[in-house]
């Protein structure tokens, strides 16, 4: 069996009977053991349900009853992702002992799909505080360089699929929890328009800002993936009751005509990335112009004012999601979120409802500005995964996110690898769509990745086991 | 950076959320909500009528 495999891929050997997806799970479990205990991306393992979904898989398979592409090949979730007879904790203290008694509905979608499940997957402690050290599970570590950060919430999802233990992950993004782990990790990963995919059975975090999307090697593969988790879910009250497109219809149509519009003063003026984002994103942009793109320059208000408004929004709704807990069990949370919580009970209702209503002018100038556009282009992070131990508690206070304005707006927005810094570490960009145009997003970015190499190199810490 | 907020003022805006908090955990908190302050200022400014929090998502027909 080939080292590494995409999901498509996977998908291809798979219905072609050149692997088996009790071969492919087996694989994959190997590496969990060869590698997790080193990058702590799983909180648990669940390897008799794995080998029995890939049994069932190969059985189907054999049959020529296979469900699609996404039979047989293995996944995991978040740790806020509910699932039946299989315990849920948020990475918290709090949550030690939660067997929930159904599936988040993406879990069942997922499991429906033919999908094989290996366990539940660090996260940020309920997708907010991290990465911390006093938890009852130790942080999920890059397998770019295991001193690093992943980024977060969705860090184990990160650094499970980076390292090759699973070929795609579920994650959730209320201020760029997936898009975060995606970049700092050499992933794609996207965060699709708010109403796209259920969060019923998904730990709340802020009702408003929440969204739930997948993780994986390629952006083709992310489409694979949202395509078995989009749809409308009458469990979730903000699910938007719509048809959904094929998401892999157009990936080859490529960017010719493409109009793409470049939010440069964000990570050139408003919260400066180092050179190595910058440089790889030019070139990211001279890649799309040399494929017919066209290239303009956009400008929105001050990346600060769109983290500002991002950030009281997602602070005040995560402390009223969190209050009776705060209230009864403080001290039961780690350090990083407790703090962070509390600040957002300082949080006036006045200036909360402010916040909102910034909210809208921003969604408007956003809608305007894309109006002639069909994609934006932005940074994700401002630089390659930082050293684990030097992630200050108040980052997301002292520096403006680049991922927030597109959870205030709900735009469906996307992190692909754009190559590799001096030390070996990822860098990316972030694409930004249209609302529910997901299938635009998968085009441009599809079209970057098969015109550069990135995609050919995994983490060195991953080639011995498959050697 | 110094909060603009007395640490007096501080505590009773402390006191108002309930929380079971230790001194050291209160003093903890003094000096980063300045940052919060700082981040009230981006929303606090004057705005138009139309801006208004509902309908924030074009809600869908059923």
């Amino acid at each position: 069996m080939q080292d590494f495999l995409t999901i498509a891929e996977a998908s291809q050997q798979i219905a072609s009977k050149k692997i088996s997806p009790v071969e492919l799970t087996q694989a994959c479990l190997d590496r969990v053991k060869a590698l997790d205990e080193t990058l702590n991306a799983f909180l648990l393992v669940t390897q008799e349900r794995a080998m029995a979904d890939a049994r069932a898989a190969e059985a189907r398979i054999m049959a020529g009853l296979s469900r699609g592409k996404l039979d047989g090949i293995p996944i995991a979730h978040k740790d806020i992702y509910n699932t039946a007879g299989i315990r849920t904790t948020g990475h918290s203290r709090l949550l030690l002992n939660n067997v929930p008694e159904s599936d988040a509905t993406v879990v069942r979608s997922w499991a429906e799909a033919g999908t094989v499940m290996l366990g539940k997957l660090a996260t940020h402690e309920f997708a907010m505080g991290g990465p911390s050290f006093d938890l009852p599970w130790p942080p999920a570590r890059n397998p770019w360089n295991p001193a690093h950060f992943t980024s977060g919430s969705s860090s184990g999802t990160g650094a499970a699929v980076a390292s090759g233990m699973i070929l795609g992950g579920t994650g959730s993004d209320t201020g760029g929890s997936i898009r975060g782990p995606a970049a700092l990790c050499g992933l794609a990963g996207i965060k699709p328009t708010y109403g796209l995919c259920s969060r019923a059975g998904v730990l709340p975090l802020s009702f408003t800002m929440d969204h739930t999307g997948p993780l994986a090697w390629t952006a083709e593969d992310c489409a694979l993936l949202l395509q078995a988790m989009a749809g409308y879910d009458p469990a979730d009250p903000a699910s938007a009751n719509r048809p959904v497109p094929d998401f892999t219809e157009d990936l080859d149509r490529g960017v010719k005509g493409l109009r793409i519009g470049v939010v440069r003063h964000f990570f050139e003026k408003d919260h400066p990335v180092n050179d190595a984002t910058r440089l790889q994103i030019a070139h990211a942009l001279d890649v799309f112009e040399h494929l017919g793109a066209d290239i303009t320059e956009v400008t929105l208000s001050p990346l600060a004012e769109w983290n500002a408004c991002g950030w009281i929004i997602l602070t005040s709704e995560a402390y009223a999601v969190h209050e009776p807990w705060l209230k009864t069990r403080f001290n039961d949370y780690g350090e990083l979120l407790r703090d962070r919580l509390a600040l957002g009970g300082l949080i006036r209702a006045g200036d909360y409802v402010q916040a909102l209503r910034r909210r809208r002018v921003l969604c408007q100038e956003l809608k305007q500005a894309m109006s002639k556009l069909d994609i934006l282009v932005s940074a994700v992070q401002p630089t390659e995964a930082p050293p684990i131990d030097s992630i200050p508690k108040w980052a997301m206070l002292e520096r403006p996110s680049f991922t927030i304005p597109f959870n205030l707006t709900g735009s469906p927005a996307m992190s692909i690898c754009t190559g590799f810094a001096a030390g070996g570490l990822p860098v990316a960009m972030q694409i930004i769509g249209k609302p529910f145009a997901e299938a635009t997003v998968f085009r441009a970015a599809h079209a970057y990745e098969k015109a550069t190499a990135w995609r050919r190199k995994r983490p060195e810490m991953a080639l011995p086991v498959a050697a | 950076m110094k909060p603009a907020i007395s640490p007096a003022a501080f505590e009773v805006l402390l006191a108002q959320t309930g929380l079971p908090l230790s001194q050291e955990q209160k003093q903890a908190l003094y000096e980063p909500y300045a940052l919060v302050e700082a981040m009230l200022l981006h929303v606090t400014q004057p705005m138009p009528r139309e801006a208004e929090p509902s309908l924030i998502f074009v809600p869908e027909v059923r």
